[in-house]
C-alpha cells in the first residue's frame, strides 16, 4: 500500500501501453454490441489487473488505491469496456469487511477476473428492493453495473428492519440486462427467488460509504482520463482540418472553447488527484473531497465531450468517429451512482456537519 | 486563547527550521499586531488613513521578515520554502490580517522583472528601496490605444547621449497617484520590423519633471487607477532594464507575476470566507441554503475553489523544482480559473443576498476580494478578468502556447 509516485507512473505507463494496443478490440466491441470485450478482458485478467487490490495472501498484487485510480484513469482514456469497477469494489469491501469464509470464497475468483455486479442507482443503496431471511434473498436488485458474466452479486437488502450487504453467487439467478446507449458499460436487473447468500457482518453504512467512495472516485478518474483524451483528439483535429484556407484551430471562437476546457480539465484533475491521495492514505478528508470531485469531473467531462462533437462538425456526428463514444460514456458517468446535484447535496450536508 | 503579549519581540524567522514553531510564532505575532476591528474602521475611510494604514502594515511585515518572504536572501528576502509560505498565508488569513495591496507591484511585478533582467546596480537600488524604504511602484504598460494589443504602444523614448526623453500617455495605472516609481514600457525604435521589437523597458521616477498623474474614478467609486502623462520626461540611461528594444520579452516576466503567485493569497482568503459562511450556516441556516439551485451553486464554487488551490500548489511545486521563469504552464490557467470563479461566486452572493446586497455600504480596500460588501466584491471581480491581460487574450494564449493551436 505504499507505492511511490514513481511506481504509480510506471504502472500507468504499462496500463496505457496495453490499452492503446486494444483500441481496435474496443472499437469492434462497440460496433458489434457484444456483451464483453473478450480479448481485452482476457488480457486484463492475464496481466493481473483484476487482482490489483486483492491482498497478496489471496493471490493478488496487493497494490493500493492510488494504483487503482491510475488504472481507472487509463481505462477512461480509451473508454475501455472492462468490468473493472464492480470487481474492484467487491474485492475491496470483501477484503475489508468480509469474514474468513467470504474472503476465501470470493477473493481468488474475483482476482482471476470473474467479475462482480452491484447497483449503481444513486448515492444511497436501495435497501428495500430485496429481503434477506434465513440466508436467502428474495426481491430484486436494479441497475446492476458490470453484471455481464459476473460471478458475484453484491446486493443491498433488508433483514427485518436492518440493512444488510449480501454476497450471492450469480449462478442460477435471473439477470436481465438492459442495453445502454453507451455500449462500453451495461446495467441489469437481478430477480431473487430464495437465492442463497451470505451477509457481511460489518456496519452496512460503513460498507455503503466505502462503496460510494470507491465508485465515485473510479468514475471521477475515468472522467478525467476521458476528458483529457477527447480534448487531445479535438485539438489534433483542429490543427489539421482546414476551412477558409486555414486550419480551423486558428479561429478564435474555437480556440477559446478549447482553452476553457483545458482550464476546467486541469482543475478537475487537481481535485480528483487530491481526493485520490486522501483515499489512498485513508484520510477522513476523502469524505468531502469525493462528492466534490465526482460532480466536477463528470460535469467537466460531459461539457468537453459535448463540445467535441460540435467542434468536429459532420464527422463528429457519425457512428464511425470516436467522439460519440466519449460523449455517451461521459453522460453515463454523470448519471452513475447519483448525479452531480445529488453529490453536491451530499457535500453540502458534510460541510454543515463537519 | 491566552491574551497576546504585545510587548515581546517576535521573530518567526528564528524558528524557520521548525515548521510548527514557525507557525506558532507567526500566529503569536499576528495576534499581537493585527488591530482589532481594522476591517470595519477601514471601510470608507479617507484616503490618508488608508495610505497610513497600508504603510504601517508594510513596515510591521517588514520588521518580522514577512513583507518579502518569497524573495531571495540576496535581495533582502527570506527565501522561504513553499511550505513556509503556505503557513504564512494560512495564518494571515486566519488572523484576518490586512493585505498590503498598495505594494502589490513592488512585491511581485518589480522582483519578477529585476530578478531575471535587472542589472546588479538596479537590483541593489530598487529592491532595497522596497525592503528598506517601502517604496511604492506602479506599472505603466497600457495606453489609450494599446490595451490588449499592448505591443502597439506609442509612448516614445528617444535616446540623447545618456538619457532617454519620453513623451506619451499611460492609462489604467493602479496606485500611480501614490507611486514612487513606475515600470514603464516605451517605444525606442519606430522602424523595427515587428512592433514588439522596438519596445524598451524603463524605471521611471514618478517625481521626475514632466510626469503628471490624473486619477480616474472607477465604477466602484474609488480612484485607484490613474492616467500618467509624460511630457519630455528625462530618464537616465542606467534606468533602462535589459537591452534597448528588448522590453517586450521582459514585460512577459512582469505579466506572468500576475498570473500565479498573487492569486495564491487571494484564493486562501476566499477559502477563509467560505469557512466563515459555512460556520455561520451551521449556527443558523441562511434562506439560500434551502434553495436547491443556490446551495448547489455554493457547493460547486467550493469545489472549484479547492481545485484552484490545488492548481496553485501544483504550480508552486513546479516553480520550486525549476526556478527558471516560465517553467510552469499553469499560471495562465490559474488566472482564468480564479477570475471566472471570482465572477461566478461574487455573483452568487448577489443572488443569495437579494435586495440587501444592493444597498450601498462604503467599500473596503485591503480586505481581499470577498469582503462581504457584495456589490463591491462583484464589481472588483472585473479587475481580475480585465487587468493583466483580459481573459479573452489569456485564452488565446492558452490555446496557442499550451495546446499548440495555430495562430
Ligand atoms: C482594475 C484594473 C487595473 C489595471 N491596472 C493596470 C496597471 O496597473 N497598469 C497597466 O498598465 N494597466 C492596467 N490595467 C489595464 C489592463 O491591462 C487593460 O485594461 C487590459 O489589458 C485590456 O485593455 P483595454 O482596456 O484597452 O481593452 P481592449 O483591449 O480594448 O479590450 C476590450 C475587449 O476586447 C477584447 N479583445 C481585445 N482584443 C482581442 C482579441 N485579439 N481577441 C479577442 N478579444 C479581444 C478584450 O478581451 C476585451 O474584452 C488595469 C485594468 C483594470 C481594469
Amino acid at each position: 500500500m505504499s507505492e511511490t509516485d514513481a511506481d504509480i507512473e510506471e504502472l500507468r505507463a504499462s496500463f496505457r501501453a496495453v490499452l492503446e494496443d486494444a483500441a481496435g478490440d474496443i472499437r469492434r466491441h462497440v460496433d458489434a454490441g457484444a456483451a464483453r470485450c473478450e480479448p481485452l478482458c482476457a488480457k486484463a485478467a492475464e496481466l493481473g489487473w483484476f487482482s490489483l487490490m486483492t491482498p497478496e495472501a489471496f493471490g493478488g498484487l496487493g497494490l493500493g488505491r492510488a494504483a487503482a485510480a491510475a488504472l481507472y484513469e487509463e481505462l477512461g482514456r480509451v473508454i475501455a469496456p472492462l468490468p473493472m469497477m464492480g470487481a474492484m469494489i467487491a474485492t475491496e469491501i470483501i477484503a475489508a469487511h468480509g469474514d474468513a469464509a467470504q474472503k476465501a470464497a470470493w477473493l481468488p475468483r474475483l482476482a482471476a477476473g470473474e467479475g462482480a455486479a452491484l447497483s449503481a442507482s444513486g448515492v444511497a443503496p436501495n435497501w428495500d428492493d430485496s429481503r434477506f431471511a434465513a440466508g436467502a434473498l428474495t426481491g430484486h436488485a436494479r441497475e446492476l453495473l458490470d453484471s455481464d458474466a459476473a460471478a458475484l452479486l453484491v446486493v443491498a437488502a433488508r433483514e427485518g428492519d436492518a440493512a444488510r450487504w449480501v454476497l450471492a453467487a450469480a449462478d442460477g439467478v435471473t439477470v436481465e440486462t438492459e442495453e445502454l446507449v453507451d455500449r462500453t458499460r451495461g446495467l441489469a436487473t437481478a430477480r431473487f427467488d430464495n437465492v442463497q447468500g451470505a451477509a457481511l457482518t460489518a456496519d452496512p453504512d460503513i460498507v455503503a460509504s466505502d462503496v460510494l467512495t470507491h465508485a465515485s472516485l473510479a468514475i471521477a478518474c475515468d472522467s478525467v482520463g476521458g476528458a483529457k483524451a477527447v480534448l487531445d483528439l479535438t485539438v489534433a483535429y483542429l490543427k489539421t482540418r482546414e476551412q477558409f484556407g486555414k486550419p480551423i484551430g486558428s479561429f478564435q471562437a474555437l480556440k477559446h472553447r478549447c482553452a476553457e476546457h483545458k482550464v476546467a480539465i486541469e482543475a478537475a484533475d487537481a481535485l480528483v488527484q487530491e481526493a485520490v491521495a486522501h483515499w489512498a492514505r485513508n484520510d477522513p478528508g476523502v469524505a468531502l473531497l469525493t462528492p466534490l470531485a465526482k460532480a466536477l469531473a463528470c460535469d467537466v467531462y460531459a461539457a468537453m465531450a459535448t463540445d467535441a462533437v460540435q467542434l468536429h462538425g459532420g464527422i463528429g456526428f457519425t457512428w464511425e468517429h470516436v467522439c460519440h463514444l466519449y460523449l455517451k460514456r461521459a453522460k453515463l458517468n454523470q448519471a452513475l451512482f447519483g448525479g452531480s446535484a445529488a453529490h453536491r447535496d451530499l457535500a453540502a450536508r458534510l460541510l454543515l456537519a463537519a | 486563547m491566552a491574551p497576546a503579549d504585545k510587548s515581546r519581540r517576535f521573530s518567526p524567522m528564528a524558528h524557520r527550521d521548525d515548521l510548527d514553531a514557525f507557525r506558532a510564532e507567526v500566529r503569536a505575532w499576528l495576534q499581537a499586531i493585527v488591530p482589532e476591528g481594522w476591517f470595519a474602521r477601514s471601510a470608507g475611510a479617507p484616503e490618508g488613513e488608508y495610505l497610513a494604514f497600508q504603510r504601517w502594515w508594510f513596515d510591521e511585515l517588514q520588521k518580522v521578515g514577512l513583507a518579502t518572504p518569497h524573495w531571495p536572501k540576496d535581495w533582502g528576502g527570506e527565501e522561504l520554502t513553499l511550505r513556509h509560505q503556505v503557513i504564512v498565508s494560512e495564518e494571515m488569513v486566519r488572523a484576518g490580517a490586512p493585505n498590503p495591496d498598495l505594494f502589490v507591484i513592488s512585491l511581485y511585478h518589480l522582483p519578477a522583472t529585476l530578478f531575471a533582467h535587472g542589472s546588479p546596480a538596479q537590483r541593489e537600488r530598487y529592491l532595497k528601496g522596497v525592503t528598506e524604504r517601502g517604496e511604492i511602484w506602479c506599472q505603466g504598460f497600457s495606453e489609450p490605444n494599446a490595451g490588449s494589443d499592448l505591443a502597439s504602444l506609442r509612448t516614445r523614448a528617444e535616446r540623447r547621449d545618456d538619457i532617454f526623453v519620453v513623451n506619451g500617455q499611460k492609462v489604467w495605472s493602479s496606485f500611480a497617484a501614490h507611486a514612487d516609481y513606475c515600470l514603464l514600457l516605451a517605444r525606442t525604435d519606430v522602424n523595427a520590423p515587428k512592433k514588439q521589437a522596438g519596445i524598451s523597458y524603463f524605471i521611471l521616477d514618478m517625481k521626475a519633471p514632466g510626469v503628471t498623474v490624473r486619477r480616474i474614478k472607477q465604477m466602484t467609486g474609488q480612484s485607484e487607477f490613474c492616467e500618467i502623462f509624460l511630457d519630455n520626461v528625462e530618464i537616465p540611461a542606467e534606468n533602462l532594464i535589459g537591452a534597448e528594444n528588448a522590453g517586450w520579452m521582459i514585460a512577459q516576466s512582469t505579466l506572468s507575476a500576475e498570473r500565479g503567485l498573487i492569486i495564491f493569497d487571494l484564493a486562501e482568503r476566499m477559502h477563509d470566507a467560505f469557512q466563515r459562511e459555512i460556520a455561520a450556516a451551521r449556527v443558523a441556516r441562511p434562506a439560500w441554503w434551502e434553495d436547491d439551485e443556490l446551495r448547489r451553486a455554493f457547493v460547486a464554487h467550493y469545489g472549484d475553489l479547492q481545485a484552484l488551490r490545488l492548481m496553485i500548489q501544483r504550480m508552486l511545486r513546479e516553480l520550486e523544482a525549476n526556478a527558471e521563469t516560465g517553467a510552469s504552464s499553469l499560471p495562465p490557467l490559474i488566472k482564468v480559473q480564479w477570475s471566472e470563479l471570482l465572477r461566478r461566486h461574487t455573483d452568487f452572493w448577489l443572488k443569495a443576498g437579494g435586495l440587501e446586497a444592493q444597498k450601498y455600504s462604503p467599500p473596503l480596500t485591503g480586505g481581499g476580494h470577498v469582503t462581504g460588501n457584495r456589490l463591491q466584491d462583484f464589481m472588483w471581480s472585473y479587475s481580475w478578468t480585465i487587468a493583466g491581460g483580459a481573459n479573452e487574450i489569456i485564452k488565446t494564449l492558452i490555446a496557442e502556447r499550451v495546446l499548440g493551436l495555430p495562430r
